[in-house]
């Protein structure tokens, strides 16, 4: 644990000194693409948490182990978190890259429609209890993920969108590229150690409530 | 946690530092000494006043686009750190409501 915090923390710093100091300035943006660095990377990493999300909710349903639930759950938290950054830092980009805040083409809306499902996970798993929200929440994660293929093919199943194609962020300049592949590395490593971090954290909270639910019984009885 | 928070913070910092780094200001100073050493060695006869005018016109342009542009990128990252910051102190709020809640058990089975 102590080993990914600190392997993460160097490459955050690393990642960060390569945006700012190593990577070429783009010609036609110029200083603004070095949002592209975290942006991407946090889109990226919102797929991976969603993920996460997808295959232990599949897991629970099988297996019926509430680990696997406590941990699709956090999986879900995170990716909630990263793509609140994502659709946070997008419009600051979006501003000067093309003159709006905000506009509804594909990729824009699904992500926010992605967002939205899993604030709804959430409010779901907030209005029920025990075993009936693990299983509903679990149904919602899977169907939920549905959304990240859209996500991600968006530009190319609807095209004439703002976004560029899939395929730019593999043709960048090779110092682009190097900070590129070091920011996403540090972002998922950021996100394996808040993941385990929010497990631990979930897993010590549901023994907390079976141990004051058994004092709770014995001492009605 | 509190190692995460206080990478949070730094790394913020270190934005800052090199955001701070990058904007080159030129003052009118060294735009007379440049249009003047440029003009002398090219030999060609022009009028210094109006050039140094246009070339510091341009500069000052050219800085202010570069102020737009730190600007957004210093907002993004911003909000960036924000966000994880937000949500390592929701963290370390959980962390604490259990820690307390913890000690309240045990000395509840104490006194029993």
């Amino acid at each position: 644990m102590r080993i990914i915090a600190i392997i993460t923390a160097f490459l955050i710093f690393i990642s960060l000194y390569l945006i700012f100091g190593y990577a070429r300035i783009e010609g036609t943006m110029l200083e603004v693409q070095k949002i592209f660095y975290y942006h991407v990377s946090a889109a990226l990493t919102v797929f991976v948490a969603f993920g996460v999300n997808c295959v232990f909710s599949i897991k629970y349903l099988i297996q019926r182990k509430p680990n696997d639930d406590l941990l699709a759950v956090a999986a879900a938290e995170l990716g909630i978190v990263f793509c609140t950054i994502a659709l946070l830092s997008g419009p600051i980009w979006a501003r000067y890259a093309w003159n709006t805040w905000w506009n509804w083409e594909a990729r824009l809306t699904s992500t926010l429609v992605l967002w939205l499902m899993y604030i709804g996970y959430f409010i779901l798993r907030s209005a029920l209890e025990g075993d009936r929200r693990r299983l509903y929440s679990a149904v919602l994660g899977i169907i939920a993920y549905l959304d990240v293929p859209i996500v991600y093919y968006a530009v190319d199943i609807w095209h004439g969108g703002l976004h560029p194609d899939r395929g730019t962020k593999w043709s960048l300049e090779t110092t682009m590229q190097y900070t590129w592949m070091v920011a996403l590395i540090a972002l998922i490593l950021l996100f394996t150690f808040l993941l385990i971090v929010r497990y631990r954290m979930k897993k010590a909270q549901a023994r907390y409530q079976a141990i004051q639910q058994q004092h709770l019984t014995e001492a009605s009885s | 946690m509190k190692i995460a928070i206080l990478v949070s913070f730094l790394a913020v910092l270190i934005i800052f530092f090199f955001v701070a780094q990058v904007p080159i200001t030129l003052t009118s100073d060294e735009v007379a000494k440049a249009v003047s050493e440029a003009t002398s060695a090219s030999g060609v006869a022009v009028d210094e006043e109006v050039l140094e005018r246009a070339v510091q016109l341009s500069v000052a342009k050219l800085e202010e686009g570069q102020r737009t542009r730190l600007k957004y990128l210093a907002s993004a990252y911003l909000v960036i750190w924000l966000v994880f910051i937000l949500y390592v102190l929701y963290l370390e709020r959980q962390q604490q409501e259990l820690d307390k809640r913890l000690s309240q058990l045990e000395q509840a089975s104490e006194g029993i």
